[in-house]
């Protein structure tokens, strides 16, 4: 058995490992040509769904903590919350760039008339005040009390990057409810135990 | 009338077509070599592998070939064979080209009815017998906003219902895939109706731009590509042109496709491409070309306007979408 410190370190570790192997995954098929006959859409559609997932398993950290006790989970919170925003940021200057070829225009365009983009932005946007109030410093001054209130954000964020992806699917709903129903599952989990907690 | 031009560019300068064909040859003598050891009484089975060596020597003959793109460079043959829709494969863009093996060309058989003197069941052979190919070089627009260049091999739709007489009450043309869910694995799950559906209205079927496609690059059709035989139209979003068809029927009444009942918002029975009446959820003003990097304009009816604008006068295309 590893010590308590030991263990947390390597939990940290293979948090920074699961987020990253992603990139190193999909920079290795860009590489060789093996992201088919659209390399951008591909880009798109791989960084949505890995930004998407590492957002849910953020909120599943803290019933994952509610269950273990374990205090790793949360300590590994910020880590992973702060990868889930590093690949949506990705995904959307992949959108940007390698499918609209920055094509300012087309870009506001399609932001103004295509809802399922309109969604897309608003729950990024949601996660920009959480990466910038993510820092220890930061969550001091703020008082843990509204650092928390802010930080519920993210399952409206989660929320609404889920309608992004059931807008945009055109025929094949299996991922996107599986998507659907592990946000729905971890929104009522916090219910039951606000509720639990409250009596 | 379609304006008919000869190829600015030949095919051969995109894909070295003399190695592809010798590999595909070698291929095809291998399997049949396989299976002659393994199973001599299915090979040599009467009538057995009829149509393939049918389709083969008519390949082998040189078509007429007719240029119907602009002058716009073919999309390669990796890129038609490898992004597809074709759901009964699996939704990925690449599930067709993976589980394409599945799919059982050979026997295969139409059964034309409804509307017309002379019904049956025809084996593809019997379709194909008499029917004179040609090389076509159109665009394909798929809805979701992409499109290609494509050399289809195939025969005007018009000349087969004409050998069958349609009768006066022949008003629409409706077409059905495949349906063999045992080994076409997207059809295990109600993605869409099952058997995939469409329709044309008959002058649109009779048009001469509509074809019955066999093969593509000059080869017989990839199972991918909807083998044995599909419909291309090419004024239309790709869903239009069925694959894989196993039953043409002549009727009287306004049919429903199967993305018209799945969707009928947003995919109508018309369908055609029309960069200025948008998706309820994407514009289709322009539209992405594989291969190519940037979007082109989308052009009405997909570039063939002065070919088929006629068959819509005084339609409010807004609403016959």
């Amino acid at each position: 058995m590893p010590s308590r410190q030991g263990a947390i370190w390597i939990f940290r570790l293979l948090v920074l490992l699961g987020s990253s192997a992603p990139a190193l995954w999909l920079a290795w098929q860009w590489y060789y040509g093996d992201l088919g006959a659209v390399p951008s859409e591909a880009v798109v559609h791989f960084t949505g769904k890995t930004g998407l997932t590492l957002l849910l398993v953020t909120i599943a950290f803290s019933p994952a903590f509610r269950f273990t006790g374990w205090v790793g989970f949360m300590i590994a919170r910020r880590q992973i919350g702060l990868w889930a925003f590093f690949w949506l940021v990705a995904h959307m200057l992949a959108w940007m760039g390698l499918d609209q070829y920055w094509d300012w225009p087309w870009i506001r365009r399609e932001m103004v008339d295509l809802p399922y983009i309109r969604y897309g932005v608003a729950a990024l946007a949601l996660l920009v005040p959480l990466a910038l109030t993510s820092f220890y410093g930061v969550q001091k001054a703020m008082g843990y009390r509204a650092w928390h209130w802010l930080h519920r954000l993210i399952y409206v964020s989660a929320a609404l990057g889920v309608i992004h992806f059931w807008v945009l699917t055109r025929a094949d709903y299996l991922l996107p409810t599986l998507f659907a129903a592990a946000l729905a599952a971890l929104v009522l989990f916090r219910l039951i135990d606000a509720a639990i907690h409250r009596q | 009338m379609p304006r008919y031009r000869y190829p600015g560019i030949s095919e051969s300068e995109v894909t070295p077509k003399a190695l592809f064909e010798s590999r595909r040859r070698f291929l095809r003598r291998g399997a049949a070599l396989g299976m002659a050891v393994a199973t001599p009484g299915l090979f040599w089975a009467p009538g057995a592998h009829a149509w393939p060596s049918v389709l083969e020597s008519k390949l082998d003959a040189d078509l007429p070939k007719h240029e119907l793109a602009g002058g716009e460079s073919l999309t390669s043959l990796r890129d038609i064979t490898t992004y597809n829709n074709f759901y009964e494969f699996g939704t990925g863009k690449r599930d067709p080209e993976i589980y394409g093996h599945r799919l059982v060309t050979d026997p295969w058989s139409v059964t034309i009815g409804g509307e017309v003197e002379k019904a049956g069941t025809f084996a593809l052979e019997d379709v194909l017998k008499g029917q004179s190919l040609e090389e076509r070089i159109y665009r394909l627009r798929c809805v979701e906003a992409w499109s290609m260049v494509i050399p289809w091999i195939g025969f005007p739709l018009g000349d087969l219902l004409k050998r069958h007489a349609p009768t006066s009450r022949a008003k629409y043309v409706v077409f059905e895939s495949l349906h063999d869910p045992d080994n076409l694995r997207g059809q295990r799950r109600s993605i869409i109706e099952w058997p995939y559906r469409e329709a044309l209205r008959i002058d649109e079927a009779m048009h001469p731009l509509t074809l019955l496609a066999v093969g593509l690059y000059g080869e017989e059709m990839p199972n991918q590509n909807g083998a044995p035989i599909r419909l291309v139209v090419p004024w239309k979003y790709g869903f239009k042109s069925i694959k894989s068809i196993v039953r043409i029927e002549l009727v009287e009444e306004h049919p429903t496709t199967s993305w018209q009942a799945q969707n009928p918002e947003e995919y109508g029975f018309y369908a055609n491409v029309n960069p200025e009446v948008d998706h309820p959820r994407w514009s289709q003003a322009r539209e992405r070309r594989i291969g190519e990097s940037g979007r082109r304009e989308t052009l009405m009816f997909n570039g063939y306007a002065e070919e088929v604008a006629g068959l819509y006068t005084g339609m409010d295309l807004d609403r016959h979408y």
